[in-house]
């Protein structure tokens, strides 16, 4: 028999044993029950392995939608260490993958003894390599497709652009400002492994789809970016110059038509090139304007009106500042002039003594107003405020250095802003350079709307500061920037270089030329920077003629018809505008154009009307001739046009119609192509044609590569 | 006297956990052993033979005349420790995963530790009923104490924690049952203690279970590793279970899945209503063993049941408690259910003893 008290104790063991139990149930319920899902949920991310699939990245459009960066997926191959080990053939698959991607063979062993489940071997193979090692079948081998940036239209508009790295991330220009947009949301397979790395029987598969990047718009023009580059090749062969920079601006929604720097890179290659070059001069560089400033001043001094116009100055060479001497750019004294001439002279000691004239308040009310000192916020990364000396710090002798563009350095984009703002009836624009961003469907997602930010000076006083300017190129300085049938706004500028210690250096100089047209009715502002030229270094002869250039084929472009000038072009012509023919047969389409007034000529062999030359709602003189570019509806093929005459846009727009391409070479008007006119080819063929301009002496031509 | 029918619950109980262990054993091992040896029923054809193995014993030691065993008591205890001292001469123990717990030659191999559970209730039970008032003397307290001190001592040397805190628990169960005095005992419980922290401050690879146990989800990639993917497995199962044989966390992801944590795998395959169904059984068993310990005839049938008993109850409480993450990871199997060859064998026998037992209660 077993006592009462050993009883007692063994029942009480039994109640400690089963308080135990209970405790162990109340925790299980804890775990199970109330923790459960957050478990579950850890466990499965643990024995999950993600295969990322990268979303699309958006493609870079300009303003008419032709693309400028561009995705285009390649393979790339990985390996599952644990597998390529698992099958026992480690050696004779590093060798194979050695001989085949050309890399180390020691290497890729080591690669395969990693303890992880995922190593790449080569990123962006060829598809032949590619198609070799699937033929190899190797155990452990995988590949996976990947999207590289490409860049069609290499260094063109390079530092608008940027470029994208290798895990397809945006690191500099648009690439980097619209990152986010263009990235895009990655897609990932999920695929459930054992804790060494193999897939397990039944194993959960998971597929999120990426979402593809959204597409970017540019306001860059590609043909005028074309335009521009070609000029700014020209420019740094001829001048040897160390750095240049060009925008074009639209005066009157502030966007980008164009921005070219040189040195410049080919985004498709961005590693092999100095980082140095990869940095957008024109919007992170500051320099001192020299005269172009004095387009600012004048503005600021005919608004507040301590000058007018026909004012009277005199120029003995020099001006006295307090202490220091301030001495005209030329030897020869300017003498007695107006205030215009003064301009025209960019006269040193006329500027100096309307800038005092402003006095200090003023004259920082302007400098902020235009914007100097600030960033201008255009959406391109690394963009510089430039330097203004400080307003509580300025004296006499400063506001005098500053009123013709020294001691306040700028960049080329607030210069060109500043001067787009006087043109534009005095309305100050933030700086765009992205138009509207779709999704890859096309469909808009978002539009960027010109943003006025103020107005700095009236009507009355940009309409006088643009007449000027006007009469700067037309009579003073900024001859070479003369264009025929076009009224020209423009200044000079050349301005000592500062030494990188301070002072200013005698040896290099910065030439420059901003200005504006047509000068009565502003479309685009333009400016011309280039540093350290060789040889002669005035603004007026190194950069107004790009300038020239440049505003030519840009106006001819848009198709900003010419002013007739000349008071002896009066007498009264008949104008009729042309009528839409296109999408009528030939032979209506010549009726209409007969009951207007004009002939008809009829480029290919079918009985549809594509397009026709001039388009819609041009203004021709009666009698005057349309050519119509025809086609048959139903074929592939396309008779090549005759383009001879037309401008960069007209070809471009008769060549698009027709769905063929162009390749243009030069600037000005077609005169030769290639295929020649008449000879058929199919939809899609590439037309090269050779631009002349008609004034120009020098006939040899830049090509520009596509 | 007249023997009567055995226990038939604790029986059926034996039976059912032994058969849940069998189809857990399967479930959890399969993978790794269709990785390892190319044949997913590898360890269940073990457990399958040890548990038959094991049944035989049961049946054996249920018939026999326990008291008969009384003569080979303190021959086999010495026996006992004799081997506890032969594991731990160098050339002589097998060492696996940093212990030295095993004897013998190829695959066959015995670990010791096994025995000295029984061994140690048969001579506790068996010193102590012989002279009942010798315990409440301080002096026989602390011959007794000493004498687990030394298996104790032995057994840590291999080192076997797990082993030592589970005879430590029984052997602390015989005692309270035998009427030792509570100040003896609480000072046993802090000695207890206090032991622990001098094993944990003698092998640092103890201080990282504890660490890994206080500080489980920053150290869940190393110490922690063990007890935070057996969580992860209860966790997923919730209530129902996400079905016997699909088990997730077999993966390798747990590890020792078939034998100390093979409870978290029956937790995320059978949910919250298969552990409780486990519990209550283990509950069941504990019951009727401390009812036949309570029935007994005389007194050291009694606290043979109640060793008996408690060794199944303190191992099967510990384990639960490392898998829930409520103890530190000790290395301790439940009992009838884990894979584990001379574990189950002998847990079988102890069963077969107290059933033994159970055919002579006065009730």
């Amino acid at each position: 028999m077993v006592s009462i008290s050993m009883k007692k104790r063994i029942s009480f063991i039994f109640l400690m044993v089963a308080l135990f139990l209970s405790l162990l149930v109340v925790r299980l319920a804890w775990i199970q029950l109330i923790q459960g899902k957050e478990l579950q949920a850890k466990a499965i991310d643990s024995r999950l392995r993600n295969i990322d699939i990268k979303a699309k990245r958006g493609i870079i459009y300009d303003r008419n939608g032709s693309p400028l960066a561009i995705s285009v997926s390649t393979e790339s191959v990985y390996a599952v260490p644990s597998q390529v080990r698992s099958s026992g053939r480690v050696e004779e698959i590093a060798e194979k993958l050695a001989e085949v991607l050309e890399l180390d063979k020691d290497k890729l062993i080591e690669k395969m003894n990693k303890k992880i489940a995922f190593e790449w071997i080569k990123r962006r193979v060829p598809d032949e390599k590619i198609k070799q090692l699937k033929e190899l079948n190797l155990p452990g081998i995988n590949f996976v497709e990947e999207n590289q940036r490409y860049y069609p239209k290499g260094e063109l508009a390079a530092h608008i652009l940027g470029f994208a790295g290798i895990d397809n991330q945006g690191l500099n220009g648009i690439e980097l400002a619209y990152d986010k947009e263009l990235r895009g949301v990655s897609g990932k397979i999920m695929i459930e492994y054992d804790a060494a790395g193999r897939e397990i029987p039944n194993a959960m598969h998971q597929y999120i789809p990426p979402v593809d990047g959204h597409s970017i718009y540019l306001t860059i023009d590609e043909t005028i970016q074309y335009i521009v580059e070609r000029e700014i090749d020209q420019l740094m062969k001829e001048r040897q110059a160390k750095k240049a920079s060009i925008i074009v601006m639209d005066v009157k929604t502030g966007e980008i038509l164009a921005m070219a720097n040189r040195p410049t890179f080919d985004p498709n290659n961005y590693a092999d090139y100095a980082q140095e070059v990869w940095r957008n001069f024109a919007i992170s560089d500051a320099y001192e304007p020299g005269s172009t400033f004095k387009t600012v001043v004048t503005a600021a001094a005919i608004e507040e009106k301590v000058v007018k116009p026909t004012d009277r100055f005199y120029d003995p060479g020099y001006i006295k500042v307090g202490k220091e001497t301030i001495k005209c750019w030329t030897r020869n004294p300017h003498g007695s002039q107006s205030f215009v001439e003064g301009v025209q002279n960019s006269c040193n000691p006329v500027f100096v003594t309307v800038g005092l004239r402003l006095g200090q308040d003023l004259f920082y009310k302007y400098l902020n107003g235009f914007g100097f000192g600030q960033k201008t916020g255009i959406d391109l990364p690394g963009e510089a405020t430039g330097i203004i000396v400080n307003k509580s710090r300025a004296k006499e002798i400063d506001l005098a250095s500053m009123s013709i563009g020294q001691a306040n350095a700028v960049t080329p984009l607030q210069l060109v802003r500043a001067l787009a703002a006087v043109a534009n009836d005095g309305w100050l624009m933030k700086p765009q350079i992205v138009k509207e961003i779709r999704d890859l469907e096309g469909n808009l997602i978002k539009k960027i709307e010109p943003e006025p930010i103020n107005q700095i000076i009236s009507k009355e006083t940009s309409t006088q500061v643009r007449e000027i300017l006007e009469s700067v190129v037309s009579e003073g300085t900024g001859r070479n920037a003369q264009i025929e049938g076009y009224k020209v706004a423009g200044k000079t500028g050349t301005a000592q270089k500062i030494l990188p210690g301070g002072g200013y250096s005698t040896t290099e100089y910065i030439a420059s030329f901003a200005g504006f047209a047509p000068a009565d009715d502003p479309r685009i502002a333009v400016l011309v920077v280039v540093d350290s030229p060789k040889g002669i270094y005035y603004g007026g002869t190194v950069a107004a003629p790009v300038f020239r250039n440049i505003v030519l084929d840009t106006l001819r472009y848009l198709q900003i018809p010419p002013q007739v000038s000349s008071e002896d072009k009066k007498e009264k012509i008949e104008k009729v505008i042309v009528p839409d023919v296109k999408q009528e047969t030939v032979e209506n389409a010549e009726k209409k154009l007969k009951s207007v007034g004009l002939k008809a000529k009829i480029e290919g062999e079918g009985d549809l009307v594509i397009t026709q030359l001039p388009p819609v709602g041009t203004e021709l003189v009666k009698g005057s001739t349309v050519i119509l570019y025809t086609q048959d509806e139903e074929s592939d093929q396309v008779v090549i046009p005759d383009l001879k005459g037309t401008t960069i846009k007209e070809a471009h727009t008769i060549l698009t119609e027709l769905g063929l391409k162009m390749a243009p070479q030069g600037s000005g008007l077609a005169s030769l192509q290639d295929p020649a006119p008449g000879v058929r080819v199919m939809k899609g063929s590439t037309v090269r044609v050779q631009f002349t301009s008609p004034g120009k002496d020098d006939t040899i031509l830049e090509t520009i590569s596509p | 006297m007249k023997k009567k029918q055995p226990d038939i619950i604790l029986f059926l109980t034996t039976f059912l956990l032994l058969s849940i262990g069998i189809v857990m054993v399967l479930s959890s091992s399969s993978y790794h052993a269709m990785l390892h040896y190319d044949d997913p029923f590898y360890f269940l054809k073990r457990q399958l033979i040890w548990a038959s193995l094991g049944i035989v014993a049961m049946f054996f030691t249920m018939h026999i005349n326990y008291y008969k065993t009384k003569r080979f008591i303190v021959p086999g205890f010495i026996i006992t420790l004799g081997l506890l001292i032969l594991v731990l001469i160098p050339g002589v123990g097998i060492k696996v995963k940093g212990s030295t717990r095993w004897l013998g030659v190829g695959s066959l191999t015995f670990s010791p530790s096994e025995i000295v559970k029984l061994a140690v209730v048969f001579f506790f039970a068996r010193a102590i009923s012989l002279d009942p008032e010798y315990i409440k003397k301080p002096k026989g307290f602390l011959s007794y104490l000493l004498i687990l001190g030394l298996v104790a001592f032995l057994l840590s040397k291999q080192p076997d924690l797990g082993t030592t805190v589970a005879v430590a628990g029984t052997v602390f169960c015989i005692f309270i049952a035998a009427g030792a005095r509570v100040s003896h005992l609480t000072g046993l419980a802090f000695l207890g203690i206090l032991g622990v922290v001098a094993l944990i401050i003698a092998e640092p690879y103890r201080i990282n279970r504890i660490i890994g146990f206080l500080n489980l989800w920053e150290t869940a990639s190393d110490e922690g590793y063990q007890t935070v993917q057996s969580l992860y497995a209860l966790g997923s199962g919730w209530l129902f279970g996400i079905g016997l044989g699909n088990s997730r966390q077999k993966f390798l992801y747990l590890p020792e899945r078939h034998t100390d944590f093979i409870f978290a795998i029956i937790g995320e395959e059978l949910g919250f209503i298969g552990v409780s169904l486990v519990i209550l059984l283990f509950f069941l068993f504990i019951w009727r063993g401390y009812r036949i310990a309570l029935f007994a005839p005389d007194r050291f049938s009694s606290l043979l049941a109640v060793g008996l008993t408690s060794i199944i109850a303190v191992q099967s409480v510990i384990n639960m408690g490392v898998v829930t993450g409520s103890l530190p990871v000790t290395g301790i199997t439940l009992p009838f259910i884990s894979y584990g060859g001379s574990s189950l064998l002998f847990s079988l026998i102890g069963v077969g003893f107290l059933l033994n037992i159970s055919r002579y209660c006065q009730k």
